[in-house]
């Protein structure tokens, strides 16, 4: 009897643990199956990118319970330091056809624009957000749409306020077949880099002395502090992370895309807080599942014809997660500040 | 590739060319001073197509006189973010209004931003001359009646009820047969993407989908996919380039639709300069087709040119004709009411909206119907040709 009730214990808790990547595949099967492979590569792509910018928005939520509604404008300004790299420090004009050129580029872009937004989003919080870290929650928040604006202006007065186009490394005509569907390679680039990136995400938050040391900020700073935590040192790398991946996002916005404009910022920073409360803000594996999964509506209302539903939609969607489920998907924290 | 913008630079260049202007008039006899509001959209992708319209009418400003009066210019830029602003139109009109030698306006460009101002210079019975509002319900029917309280709103543009079905009887003659409609859902995408889609499918043609997705979008890869699974032969897009036109036609490319005739109106037709759809869309903005809804073989056209580049050291394109000629209308109504003896508002309205004869204008001869709608109904329709647009027909909807 003993030796029963252990294994049925056992067998309930491995399906609890399998029940969120059970109805991940679930969703999937389903999406696949209305969407059709084409729409499917779409929407996994625009999610891609979504939960990338999302994920910086949650950290910054999850460490120091900061709104962070310039994140959005972080990510456009990625964009264009991608653009700039790209065009203007490494003369690209176009695709790349030569395989190792193309990687060589592709990877010093990468490099260097996660690198450089990186840099700008620690400066960002030691500026504008580190000398208000006492102070009432609406400043830093109110702060934050300031240096929203800022950024918006900045790239306005270098680079103007109509669209500019960014160079497309990767040939839109490479693709491969499946089932009778051609799926371009920039899609699979596009989503394999950022899925890459947030499992890199998730290791160091879950394997790394630092990473312990954010999650027990996120927890309880004062404590951690005692523990001889270096708070400054941990919010400030936060900080790296987070607009290192709005980075990362840029330059996958710009190769996928071939353009950007400095009103960029504004929609996907609303859609990437959309992501992340779905997601439970705070988490970053919710965070991800949350730009998938407006990236989904999203697709799938063009897809059906209902394109301009497509916002109304998944601020909708928001909305009823607010009232109804503050904690979102996958979240812990109790929604009170959300 | 450039990088850097030249907004800073063409600010000045207005600016210079403003002091011009004034600078020209004020030179001839000292008397009163009239002004002529010029009030378009002048950043971001909107100077593209607005800015050219902006330079006529400063042009035909400066080269006029009238004995006894100085006559002035006066811009006013409504465009915020690089896009026109309707609410900011609104208050140009205001500022317009308020300033009491402000005899006549010239403009907006945008019809969602004509719909903004009419009520306002409508009240104060302030002249308006449009170059380029084409959406049919600002003057026509119920709506535009509604939308006026007097008469004193022309344009020298015919309308979307033309230029939608002109495009479509392109499409058709082109061998379009199964077309897939976006529109940008504002008053002129939709309504020249609805006019369009009738006439299509009055002629015979099948709309495959039809959808539209707001100013704003930047992912149009769901809406290329779309098209392609409905197995469309041409697309129309409703709407103009600062709504996406550009961006969905790279996504119809990546889609690997690139081939495919894409077919705008003049929302699309905005030269070839920083912001526009042929700059924006690059190589993919080959074989696309795009209508003005204004004459393109003006009379004495050379001429023109050469004295327009030699004012502002670059072509004329898009509607700086139509500015040029809304300006004209304007001065002659001027010029009418001091031979009459009275300079006001209403006379210089009255001079232009109750003409009943025709005006000469550079684009020939121009007369308004009974709700301000110009008589030349033309329709001129263009191709990219070599990273330009070229012109390719026009179809006269006479008078």
């Amino acid at each position: 009897m003993a030796t029963a009730s252990v294994t049925s214990s056992t067998a309930g808790r491995l399906l609890g643990n399998l029940r969120l990547p059970l109805s991940i595949l679930a969703f999937l099967g389903l999406a696949l199956g209305v969407l059709g492979i084409d729409q499917f590569v779409n929407a996994m792509t625009l999610g891609a990118i979504y939960a990338l910018v999302a994920l910086g928005y949650t950290m910054v939520y999850g460490i120091i319970e900061l709104i962070n509604f310039a994140h959005g404008d972080v990510f456009m300004v990625g964009s264009f330091v991608a653009m700039f790299i790209s065009s203007s420090l490494l003369g690209n004009e176009g695709a790349i056809t030569n395989v190792p050129m193309l990687a060589a580029s592709v990877l010093i872009l990468f490099a260097l624009t996660i690198s450089v937004m990186a840099l700008l989003g620690a400066l960002i919080e030691r500026l504008a957000y580190r000398p208000l870290r006492r102070a009432p929650k609406l400043a830093p928040l109110i702060t934050a749409i300031g240096v929203s604006f800022i950024l918006q202006n900045v790239i306005q007065f270098f680079f103007g306020p109509t669209i500019v186009t960014v160079p497309q490394l990767v040939p839109i005509e490479w693709s491969i077949q499946v089932s009778g569907s051609r799926v371009p390679l920039l899609n699979l680039f596009v989503i394999a880099t950022s899925v890459i990136l947030m499992v890199a995400l998730q290791l160091f938050i879950s394997r790394t002395r630092t990473g312990r040391a954010m999650r027990t900020t996120s927890m309880d700073r004062d404590a951690s502090s005692l523990m001889g935590v270096d708070i400054n040192r941990t919010i400030m790398i936060t900080f790296l992370i987070g607009s290192g991946l709005a980075g990362a996002a840029g330059v996958v916005h710009g190769l996928y895309y071939g353009n950007t404009t400095f009103g960029l910022g504004f929609q996907s920073g609303l859609k990437a807080f959309t992501a992340a409360v779905l997601g439970g803000i705070g988490n970053t594996a919710g965070a991800a599942l949350g730009g998938f999964l407006i990236a989904f509506v999203e697709v799938g209302a063009s897809a059906f014809g209902y394109g301009r539903w497509g916002g109304a939609i998944v601020f909708s969607l928001l909305v009823i997660f607010l009232v109804f489920r503050p904690t979102g998907l996958l979240g812990s924290h109790t929604g009170d500040r959300a | 590739m450039k990088v850097f913008n030249k907004k800073g630079l063409s600010a000045l260049a207005a600016v210079a060319i403003l002091a011009a202007a004034c600078g020209g008039s004020t030179a001839s006899t000292a008397g009163k001073t009239l002004t002529i509001g010029i009030s378009f959209p002048l950043n971001g992708s909107a100077l593209a197509s607005a800015g050219p319209a902006r330079d006529g009418a400063l042009l035909a400003i400066k080269e006029a006189s009238i004995e006894g009066y100085t006559l002035k210019a006066k811009v006013l830029d409504h465009a915020k973010e690089g896009a026109h602003n309707p609410d900011q139109a609104a208050a140009d009109m205001l500022t317009f209004v308020g300033q009491e030698d402000v005899v006549a306006v010239v403009g907006p460009f945008n019809s969602a931003s004509a719909r903004a101002q009419i009520p306002v210079s409508s009240e104060a019975g302030l002249l308006q001359c449009s170059p380029s509002n084409t959406n049919p319900t600002l003057t026509k029917g119920a709506d535009g009646e509604a939308l006026r309280g007097g008469r004193n709103y022309v344009r020298v543009a015919t309308t979307d009820d033309l230029q939608g079905p002109a495009v479509a009887v392109y499409a058709k003659k082109n061998g379009a047969a199964k077309i897939y409609i976006l529109d940008s859902t504002d008053a002129y995408g939709k309504g020249v993407a609805d006019a369009f889609e009738a006439k299509f499918i009055a002629d015979g043609g099948t709309v495959v989908g039809r959808q539209g997705l707001p100013t704003g979008t930047t992912d149009f890869s769901a809406a290329a996919t779309a098209a392609k699974a409905a197995g469309a032969d041409s697309i129309f897009y409703g709407g103009v380039t600062s709504d996406g036109a550009p961006l969905f036609r790279n996504a119809l490319a990546q889609a690997g639709l690139g081939a495919l005739p894409f077919y705008g109106a003049d929302g699309i037709y905005d030269g070839t300069s920083e912001g526009s759809y042929i700059a924006i869309a690059g190589a993919n903005a080959e074989n696309s087709y795009a209508s003005q809804a204004a004459i393109e073989n003006i009379p004495g056209k050379a001429d023109f040119n050469v004295k327009f580049k030699a004012e502002f050291g670059k072509d004329a394109e898009g509607y700086a004709y139509a500015g040029y000629a809304c300006a004209q209308i304007i001065i002659e109504g001027i010029a009418a009411a001091v031979a009459g003896g009275d300079v006001t508002r209403e006379t210089v309205r009255a001079a232009v909206v109750d003409k009943g004869a025709a005006f000469e204008t550079v684009l020939g001869s121009v007369s308004f119907d009974a709700v301000g709608d110009t008589t030349q109904r033309i329709i001129s329709l263009y191709k990219v040709d070599g990273g330009a647009w070229k012109f390719v027909e026009e179809i006269n909807y006479g008078n």
